[in-house]
């Protein structure tokens, strides 16, 4: 499916086109390409393949690489696409992005289980729930579309006030719509009496998805917890999907709006770049995604807890972003599958394997904060613009500071600017 | 960018390349499949607990203190030979118990297919993602007992649509060590009321799963037994101090303040404030649920003393003072780790281990056989003298409660928690 992406994001080749335009799109073949080669590889390996390997393989796999970390991996690679929007294209920093995760997966939680049957509302649509169940089951496929658009009005609500912002203020101000939205959830079990998100009970568990909301058996099954393959191939094709809108959008008008004003914001509005629109729509299509990210999330966990939308995901969405580089879809994905899997598999395993080997009891859990701390700090150390940097942003993060120049002895006012 | 491409051209086609052996090698690894199920009285049962961050200290005591136990009966549970599997279901960067970790180790405990039950979790919230998980196991359901756990909903009728959301085949397969919220809370109303006889009380909790679930059972009694509830209010734990928040619950001059949570949560700064604007224990009775108990901080705190805490079974002095299993056990953790097991929880955690290892005992040895011993027939009894708590374990094999009903009142007298008088409901 993914390939398909491709060939709509391919812009036609014209002879007026700037001959750099067409490297950039060919690139994006090549990967998006190549991750739709990988994801379908992988679904395609756990689907048929796994079952027969030898023991030891199987067990290999169950251990480094189980399914469920990497359908955890690709709500990360959602959100950090969507953050991504907002910091790698539009230059907005933003360490609230939590909030997003946390407003779609309540609509999962509201639209998809028994809860609001308390109040005695009963409404079934197009859901795998059982029809005498009462509460509001709404297939997932239009929950996914309501969180987005949830998501991007809260998005919009956001960025207006933080329009005359910049840099820290900007940051600071998202810091607290970042902090606020999850602890409404944490407190919301009895606003005025309403009960708005069962406070830290969460909600749980939620309605099961199905592939197709009608059809045969075959696709319109309720899918079980079992069920992993299917579920990675949905959740994997809402990647591809996010993919496909950050590459048409950075290609178009929009994205070159917000290329500029990431550069030089000034500049920009100079130039008659719209920049109150332009921001908002960057607020709202990162928010969008992050709501996509956080009903995956919630169907991935069966549930939504409030207790889990804490400061540091917003700064390990942002950890990925920066790592995998800036700008670059296809960094940020890899940025995102390896933070992400280094914290739900590599650390506890890598632990539970030495202590195997040696005989030790060394008590590695006290310690991953440690390695998960070394592991940013030297790829700061080292690679500051990310392990597949935006060609752009590689040539501005190595361009050498103003005093670092001062310091060779350079004319400033004669050779640079 | 060409190198990039290269690599990931690579990894594809070596994914690739697996993909097609594991076609090739179909015949020879089904023969190995069999054999590993058929063959062997090597059960693995696991535990299920964060072991980072808040909690770390607690549930690495309840881990070493259930491989104590284990090598302490040989590593046998009748004809099977047990080995322990430790999961932790809390991340690095989250510190705390982690939603996606508790759906992936519901995952792992499913697919490995030598793990027959699971203990844990210390978190309501982890349960109730896992639960369900195993409960749809198709070698299962599979059985798990936690030693903490204290929502009610888990069990019973609670929130609307629990208990049997959780339960999507209709079988249970959930057992619990441990005393409900609701007991604790209607306990301690009780013993406000007829030992204290206290008149208006403000009740505060920390927001918490737990701290609200006891908060609400006290309540509800409190208010059966005449007692006025002149207000509720939740604290925050982050805050940095609570001399306002006490100034407010000054205005309703209550007699007794009622403190549901658990002691982790700035249990220490609550204290200090509280008494220093609603004065000392005396002068309004305060009483706390076990999420205060055996906390050594909290015993030292000169304003913890003659605050009541309620203890779902026998606190640890007693324990020790009445000899037998549990005493045996916690002095060879103390002889073995250097220190006391850390707070309640880890003696709890080996008393759920006792309902597993009996019901494999009771079973066929299969994920089936072991949760059908707990619930079907007469369940799972351990009898005092072989119980860890000092006191028989009976399950429920209709709803996996625990017959432990009885409450233990104790009150901080000079730094050290002392029994008042048991409580029996």
């Amino acid at each position: 499916m993914a390939s398909t992406t491709i060939d709509a994001a391919a812009t036609p080749p014209t002879p007026t086109a700037p001959p750099s335009h067409e490297v950039v799109d060919r690139t994006n073949r090549r990967w998006a390409l190549g991750f739709a080669i990988a994801a379908l590889g992988l679904w395609a390996f756990y689907k048929f393949a796994l079952e027969s390997m030898p023991g030891g393989v199987q067990d290999a796999f169950q251990t480094w690489l189980p399914l469920t970390a990497v359908n955890e991996a690709i709500v990360w690679v959602i959100c950090a696409i969507g953050l991504n929007i907002v910091v790698g294209y539009a230059g907005l920093l933003d360490l609230g992005f939590v909030a997003f995760w946390a407003i779609g997966g309540y609509c999962a939680g509201w639209f998809m289980s028994f809860f609001l049957g308390q109040y005695d509302i009963t409404f079934h649509f197009l859901s795998a729930a059982p029809p005498t169940q009462s509460g509001i089951h709404i297939n997932w496929w239009i929950v996914l579309a309501i969180a987005g658009a949830v998501c991007a009005f809260f998005g919009i609500l956001i960025g207006a006030p933080t329009l005359r912002l910049k840099s820290d203020y900007l940051a600071i101000v998202t810091l607290g719509f970042g902090e606020i939205i999850p602890q409404v959830f944490v407190n919301g079990e009895d606003i005025a009496g309403f009960n708005l998100s069962n406070g830290t009970k969460g909600i749980t568990p939620l309605d099961p998805i199905t592939a197709l909301p009608v059809g045969p058996e075959a696709v319109s099954r309720p899918l079980g917890p079992f069920d992993l393959e299917t579920k990675y191939l949905l959740f994997a094709l809402i990647v591809a999907f996010c993919v496909f809108v950050s590459l048409r959008i950075r290609e178009g008008r929009l994205g070159r709006a917000w290329l500029a004003i990431r550069e030089d914001e000034l500049a920009a509005s100079m130039m008659g770049v719209p920049l109150m629109r332009s921001k908002l729509a960057a607020y709202a299509v990162g928010a969008f995604m992050g709501g996509l990210g956080g009903v995956v999330f919630a169907i991935h966990v069966n549930g939504v807890f409030a207790d889990r939308f804490n400061f540091s995901i917003s700064i390990i969405l942002l950890a990925m972003v920066v790592l995998g580089g800036m700008g670059n879809v296809w960094g940020v994905m890899i940025g995102a599958l390896g933070l992400a899997w280094i914290n739900s598999t590599f650390l506890p395993k890598l632990g539970e394997t030495v202590n195997d080997a040696l005989d030790t009891e060394i008590n590695f859990p006290s310690y991953n904060f440690l390695i998960f701390g070394s592991i940013l700090v030297l790829m700061m150390l080292f690679r500051r613009e990310g392990l597949f940097p935006e060609t752009r942003t590689r040539e501005l993060v190595q361009e050498p500071e103003r005093t670092e120049l001062e310091d060779m002895h350079a004319d400033l006012e004669g050779d640079v600017r | 960018m060409r190198t990039t491409i290269k690599i990931g051209a690579v990894a594809v086609a070596s994914a690739l390349a697996l993909a097609a052996c594991g076609s090739d090698s179909d015949t020879a690894s089904d023969g190995a499949t069999g054999g590993a199920g058929g063959g062997g009285d090597t059960l693995v049962v696991s535990t299920d607990l964060p072991l980072q961050g808040a909690a770390a200290d607690a549930n690495k005591s309840a881990n070493d203190m259930i491989k104590l136990y284990l090598e302490q009966v040989g590593n046998k549970a009748g004809d099977y030979t047990i080995e322990l599997k430790e999961y932790d279901n809390a991340t690095a960067a989250k510190g705390s118990w982690d939603d996606a970790t508790c759906a992936k180790n519901a995952q792992d405990h499913v697919a490995n297919t030598g793990e027959v039950a699971v203990m844990g979790t210390y978190n309501s919230g982890c349960a109730k993602i896992i639960v369900p998980v195993l409960n749809q196991d198709p070698n299962g359901p599979m059985l798990m007992v936690s030693h903490a756990n204290t929502n009610p909903g888990l069990t019973k009728t609670w929130d609307p649509g629990e208990p049997d959301i959780f339960y999507p085949t209709g079988k249970r397969n959930y057992a619990r060590v441990v005393t409900t919220d609701d007991f604790q809370g209607q306990a301690a109303a009780q013993f406000a009321k007829q030992e204290l006889g206290v008149s208006k009380c403000f009740v505060i909790n920390d927001n918490q799963t737990y701290g609200q679930g006891v908060a609400k059972a006290f309540v509800d009694e409190a208010t059966k037994q005449g007692i006025e509830i002149v207000g509720e209010e939740a604290w925050d734990f982050k805050q940095p101090n609570y001399s306002a928040f006490f100034e407010q619950i000054k205005a309703t001059s209550p007699d007794c303040l009622y403190v549901g949570g658990i002691y982790d949560n700035n249990g220490g700064q609550l204290f200090k404030d509280k008494v220093k604007v609603l004065g000392d224990n005396e002068a309004v009775k305060t009483m706390v649920p076990d999420g205060f108990t055996g906390y050594p901080d909290f015993q030292a705190q000169p304003e913890a003393e003659g605050v009541y805490l309620t203890f779902a079974g026998l606190d640890q002095s007693s324990l020790l003072a009445q000899g037998g299993a549990g005493a045996d056990l916690v002095n060879a953790y103390k002889e073995k780790y250097g220190a006391d097991p850390v707070g309640s929880y880890p003696i709890y955690g080996v008393a759920a281990m006792q309902v597993i290892l009996e019901a494999i005992a009771k079973s066929d040895g299969t994920r089936t056989g072991i949760t059908n011993a707990v619930f079907s027939g007469e369940g799972i009894t351990i009898p005092a003298d072989k119980s860890v708590i000092g006191k028989e374990i009976k399950i429920d094999p209709a709803t996996g409660d625990s017959n432990n009903r009885d409450i233990s009142v104790l009150q901080m007298q000079d730094s050290t928690e002392t029994l008042v008088k048991p409580w029996i409901l």
